[in-house]
């Protein structure tokens, strides 16, 4: 029975109805509060916070009938005038705290709460302030400095302009050097990225300053711009029937009681539904095989596969409604484990006679990659060549993205009768053009909406839900909205590949590689949508780091029943770097080398060639014979020397050998270890990824920019507005961006494999130079100059070369107005030759508790090599949030099923990713390079920074413990088990 | 979501107990919401009667016990300065900023989670709940509450009162330092010398032991019943010992 409240909102009385069930959060954002998000129904992510009475609560878990006579305030409770901007606010934009910015209402309430109660809070007062608010795309060391800064700022204490310490380079950039002890940045703030310029980077304008997020304010204002901050009238609400059984086939389903309940419109399943068979990842034309999925099949391979899905008036009948279908399932056995996979009598998941290109469906093996440098007859030699030969087994876990927004979609058919998808995604053209042959539509049909998103890393890189919404909202002609809750996201969406690898390496007495041998059998899951490219990846990426003279890859993919993995930022580099990275680390103890000094002998350095770049790739695999090792490409630049020099200096590097260090004696059960890992990621896809921009000019001087790229949060946006402002000639504020959406902008594959600021960043150059040209042009006629290559663009102007100038705002107008009319506008698009490899150095500081395995990390180090970090302040943004993700994965994170194949930690807790009052210390530094093929310097940043972080902490354990673990996570039963095992043996 | 059919905010406990005894009416005490709404499910529907306004948000410190009425939340009890640190403490850690601003000391001696640092924080503070229903008043030691679950059908727990004297230590094992710890150690002793262990994950509920090595854990995936009960004896061991 509805209930009529009265609350006071944001200082103003608010009368509002509901029903007893529903909760704050969903009363306040009818109310049209939408900087309240959902994050999880229990509160766990508190995306939802609120301030109630002036206390910080998650709304997810307060019933609204209960806050009926309280006062309660959301970030829209903050001035909404544009120059009042609350000192919270302020410092968080100051300081580029946000990043996507999904949580940022709660985060600043957060804030708010703390301050009114204790205007001077320690870091660790802080700390826990935000404990409730979780953020998957920071470290959350930004967040705090923002919360130090607006506490000074309401103290009334000066404050200094927030922006990158410059430090003097330790290196010539190519030879290392002698390891240096002193700490080179005491006591500046972690939050300060660490900038160690190249003398061969020029001075630039705008591009490489820590320029403040285009989409700042929108962001700490809390203002509807996310997928589901719009209200669409008569907007039904869809849910998803997913299946109990791990493996089952569909014998029947009955959805006369779901069709009959009142206020249901539409029920779909594979007895309703067009089966068109389609690989949902969200890759460029044509998708890699197998094609083996359909919207709605007769057979089901996870717990939390789809069966149906329903449209109703409200989430309550939608949900009602899957409860009343009745699906009659015969119960097939299953299988977990990828080693199991392909045994003889295990159950073979793809017996549909319509998948398209699965390499053995009879035995599970969805691909079988394999690539090598040499032949078999010279692999062999190059092993008997050698003087010690290494082989050791590893094995990595399943993961998820976790992304704070859960996947999202609302569709609907617009006055042409087109439909419209507003949809989380990465890939809004790749969807669209993936959804249309679902549908039965053709892409024109179509228009993708990519809003700002709440986070992604890779699990937005799918066609995931979109074809969902678009069926219900043609059956219905009516808007469609689909939002998982957080267990539909663990189960149903995407998630990291398990694998099981072998390293064999041939090593002479010197040190020098002479073989290498990788094998691996990857986990896909039920279902192959990633599961070629990032076993690709992988292979990539475990045999290119280190020169060795004959390599081999040999990888197979396998169907199993856990719920899907797809792509997750890193790409099956973080599978193969944890495996590399010890398996160099445990020879080089083996030989009793120096670790770095063994691993420096033989990583790839500038003018070295990555030989099986050419073999492995997304279009395939390529025979030694077929290849010219003059086409090789080469490392262009690398940073790596000047990364591991700063790198040793800020863990404290000489402390590994200290034996009262590593082992206290007033802590007896404690012992203290540092661990390194070398890292080599990619830079976008050559010959694959491509990026569109279109700017024009305005009447004032502005320009819009439009592009295809898909910003998560990660500062994309920003990134390509430095990138033509810096072109032409004009302050970020006078770029206004526009991005992904493929009715309005030029294409863009979208937003993954490290490409945006490398590729869309070329395209929205070249778009600004055509542009520029333009300019120049009617300029040098304006101004009477003969040579308009000649003019230079700089501080909103036009200079001839004599001192004379023309504001862009009278070109504009002339150009729009005046005389030769015309729109001065430009495009660009870029596909790029090269992949130039970002480098790094991760360090990580721990402790041990050899009673009880527990492990406690205390310091993150990363020094990378990016290229020319386009804006320092986002760059480490991602680089901190990016160790974060990858600190989850080596330490706390792992899926854990029943015995029936069900995800038995499906919530935050259980599952449980790294919170701002447990987070290390972490300390980040920008190494230049002046990459000369991607723009301004650029090279890549988002991905490499979740490579290092488990080798490192494996090798940091084994340094201070003497005890290799192959598994991850490092969980404390996992590693007391170790220690146990060691001390026994 | 909660299938809560009617909500009711009592406006004393004899109010609440009579809403909470109807015949044929399938109510629920209704806390901070953490647990009964977060909690979530597809259950069967009830009706939620809210304790907000009946007069137990009071904390009363004595020179050796302290009185906490059941609707006072862990966030209040993190705060108040006379508490002992040991109970301020844990009760911080028990949940995060956002979630223990609502969650009630009544709410969270209900749920009685194994792995509650919190609860086993109580336990060594000699916890005595006092309950009411339309039969009157009881109080009775925490762990009988647990173990005799009748005494709460039908009625309304109103208060607990603690001991705050002596000293107390704790340890505990968990992935990372916020973590709920898959093993969590207490122990403290009184002032007239009594020692009292109390141990978190290694039973149904936390529980005040004797001897740590007689436990006998139930496994999952943090942690499987032999583990636990190593960390029961290692952690045991640590704090008995700071306790010197």
């Amino acid at each position: 029975m509805s209930t009529s409240i009265s609350i006071i909102l944001n200082g103003a009385p608010t009368a509002a109805v509901c029903e007893p069930y529903e909760v704050l959060r969903t009363v306040l954002r009818r109310l049209g509060c939408f900087s309240v998000k959902f994050g999880s129904d229990s509160g766990e992510t508190g995306a939802g916070a609120v301030l109630l009475d002036g206390q910080l609560v998650s709304s997810d878990v307060v019933l609204a009938v209960a806050a009926d006579g309280h006062e309660v305030m959301t970030l829209e409770g903050f001035s909404q005038m544009r120059e009042d901007l609350d000192p919270i606010q302020a410092a968080f934009i100051a300081v580029g705290a946000f990043q996507s910015g999904f949580s940022a209402g709660a985060m600043i309430l957060a804030a708010k709460a703390l301050l009114d109660r204790n205007p001077s809070p320690t870091e660790m007062e802080i700390r826990d302030a935000l404990s409730g608010v979780l953020d998957r795309e920071t470290a959350y060391v930004k967040v705090v400095e923002a919360v130090q800064r607006a506490a000074a700022m309401r103290r009334g204490d000066a404050q200094e302009p927030f922006g990158p310490l410059i430090l003097p380079p330790l290196t010539d950039g190519v030879h290392a050097v002698a390891y240096d002890p002193n700490p080179t940045a005491k006591g500046v703030s972690a939050a300060v990225p660490r900038l160690i310029p190249s003398r061969d980077v020029p001075a630039m304008a705008v591009v490489g300053k820590p320029e403040i997020k285009v989409d700042a304010l929108k962001v700490a204002r809390g203002n509807p711009a996310f997928v589901d901050d719009i209200e669409l009238r008569g907007m039904l609400f869809a849910k998803v029937l997913r299946s109990p059984h791990a493996h089952a086939r569909i014998l029947d389903i009955d959805d006369s009681a779901a069709v009959n309940l009142p206020g249901v419109h539409a029920v779909k399943h594979y007895k309703n539904t067009p089966r068109v068979m389609y690989a949902s990842g969200g890759q460029s034309w044509p998708n890699p095989y197998p094609y083996d999925q359909v919207s709605f099949d007769n057979k089901v391979r996870h717990v939390g596969d789809r069966v149906a899905a329903v449209a109703a008036e409200t989430p309550e009948i939608a949900a009602a409604a899957c409860r009343l279908i009745k699906v009659t399932y015969e119960v097939l056995p299953f299988i977990l484990d990828e080693r199991l996979a392909m045994e003889p009598g295990a159950p073979v998941i793809h017996d549909e006679s319509d998948a398209v290109e699965i390499h053995d469906a009879s035995r599970n093996i969805v691909h079988h990659i394999h690539a090598q440098t040499v032949t078999d007859a010279n692999l062999a030699d190059a092993f008997a060549g050698a003087d010690h030969i290494f082989e050791q087994h590893f094995r990595v876990h399943q993961v998820q993205q976790v992304p704070i927004e859960p996947h999202i979609a609302i569709a609907w058919l617009d006055e042409d009768e087109r439909l419209t998808i507003r949809t989380s995604t990465q890939v809004p053209f790749h969807a669209r053009r993936m959804v249309a042959p679902l549908l039965g539509l053709t892409v024109k049909d179509i228009r993708v909406i990519k809003p700002r998103i709440g986070g992604g890393f890779g699990a937005k890189q799918e066609m995931l839900i979109e074809d969902i919404v678009g069926h219900l909202a043609l059956a219905t002609k009516r808007p469609v909205r689909l939002e998982l809750s957080r267990e539909e996201e663990f189960v149903s969406s995407r998630t990291r590949h398990p694998q099981t690898i072998t390293y064999r390496t041939g090593v002479k007495n010197d040190g020098t590689l002479t073989a290498q041998e990788f094998t691996i059998i990857g986990n896909t899951g039920p279902y192959g949508t990633h599961g070629f490219t990032v076993q690709n990846v992988t292979g990539l990426r475990g045999l290119s780091s280190y020169n060795c003279p004959a390599k081999k890859f040999d990888c197979k993919v396998v169907y199993t029943n856990i719920p899907v993995p797809g792509a997750y930022r890193g790409y099956g580099a973080p599978q193969a770097e944890f495996a590399l990275e010890a398996h160099m680390e445990d020879i080089a103890i083996a030989l009793g080398r120096e670790v770095i000094d063994f691993k420096r002998q033989n990583w790839v350095k500038v003018g070295d060639k990555l030989d099986i770049v050419m073999f492995l790739g997304e279009r395939g695999t390529i025979e030694p014979d077929d290849v010219d090792p003059a086409t090789f490409p080469p490392v262009m630049t690398s940073g790596i020397e000047e990364c591991v020099a700063q790198g040793q200096r800020a863990i404290g590097w000489h402390r590994r050998e200290d034996p009262t260090w590593v082992a206290p004696p007033d802590r007896p059960h404690i012992r203290r270890g540092i661990g390194f890992a070398f890292c080599m990621h990619g830079t976008a896809i050559p010959f694959l990824d491509m990026g569109g921009c279109a700017i024009k000019m305005n009447d004032d001087g502005s320009f819009n920019v439009t592009a295809g790229a898909a910003d998560l949060g990660t500062g994309a946006d920003t990134v390509l507005a430095q990138i033509a402002a810096e072109v032409l000639g004009v302050p970020i504020s006078d770029i206004i961006m526009y991005t992904g959406d493929t009715d309005m902008t030029p294409f863009d594959v979208g937003a993954y494999a490290s490409s945006t600021t490398y590729i869309s960043g070329m395209a929205t150059k070249k778009a600004a130079e055509v542009v520029r040209q333009k300019i120049k042009e009617r300029a040098a006629r304006i101004l009477g100059v003969d040579q308009p290559c000649s003019i230079e663009l700089r501080d909103r102007r036009a200079w001839a070369p004599d001192g004379t100038s023309i504001s862009l705002e009278d070109i504009g107008l002339n150009s729009l107005h005046t005389e030769d009319h015309e729109q001065i506008m430009g495009s660009g698009s870029y596909v790029s030759a090269d992949c130039p490899p970002p480098f790094a150095a991760q360090f990580v500081e721990l402790e041990v508790d050899i009673q009880t395995g527990q492990v406690t990390v205390i310091k993150l180090v990363m020094a990378v090599d990016c290229g020319v970090a386009i804006n320092p302040i986002t760059a480490s943004g991602q680089i901190e949030g990016g160790m974060f993700q990858a600190l989850g994965y080596a330490h706390t994170e792992e899926f854990a099923f029943d015995s029936n194949g069900r995800m038995i930690n499906s919530e935050i807790g259980p599952y449980w990713i790294y919170r701002s009052d447990d987070a290390p210390a972490t300390e980040v530094f920008l190494v230049q390079t002046m990459e000369d093929s991607g723009p301004f310097g650029a090279k890549a940043v988002a991905e490499i920074p979740k490579d290092g972080v488990a080798p490192a902490m494996r090798n940091a354990i084994l340094h201070c413990t003497g005890v290799a673990i192959n598994e991850l996570p490092f969980t404390p039963e996992r590693v007391y088990n170790a220690l146990r095992s060691a001390s026994i043996s | 979501m909660a299938n809560v059919v009617a909500y009711h905010r009592p406006s004393s406990v004899d109010s609440a107990l009579q809403l909470l005894t109807r015949f044929g009416v399938s109510s629920r005490v209704l806390g901070g919401g953490t647990g009964l709404i977060g909690g979530g499910g597809h259950g069967d529907p009830f009706e939620a009667v809210d304790l907000q306004d009946t007069g137990l948000g009071g904390i009363s410190v004595g020179d050796s016990r302290a009185t906490l009425g059941a609707t006072v939340t862990l966030e209040q009890l993190s705060r108040h300065a006379d508490l002992p640190y040991a109970v301020r403490d844990a009760a911080r850690r028990e949940l995060p900023s956002t979630l223990r601003t609502l969650a009630t000391l009544g709410g969270t001696i209900c749920a009685g989670e194994s792995e509650s640092e919190f609860l086993a924080t109580l336990l060594v503070h000699d916890p005595v709940v006092e309950i009411h229903g339309v039969d009157g008043r009881r109080e009775l030691p925490m762990p009988q509450v647990w173990a005799e679950p009748h005494h709460l059908a039908g009625r309304v727990i109103t208060a607990i009162s603690i001991a705050t004297d002596g000293v107390t230590r704790s340890d505990r094992t968990a992935r990372t330092p916020a973590d709920r710890p898959i093993v969590a150690a207490v122990a403290r002793r009184a002032d007239d010398g009594r020692v009292r262990l109390a141990l978190s994950g290694v039973a149904p509920r936390p529980t005040l032991v004797g001897d740590p090595s007689g436990v006998r854990p139930v496994g999952d995936f943090r942690g499987t019943a032999a583990y636990r009960r190593d960390l029961a004896i290692t952690l045991a061991a640590r704090v008995i010992g700071a306790l010197q």
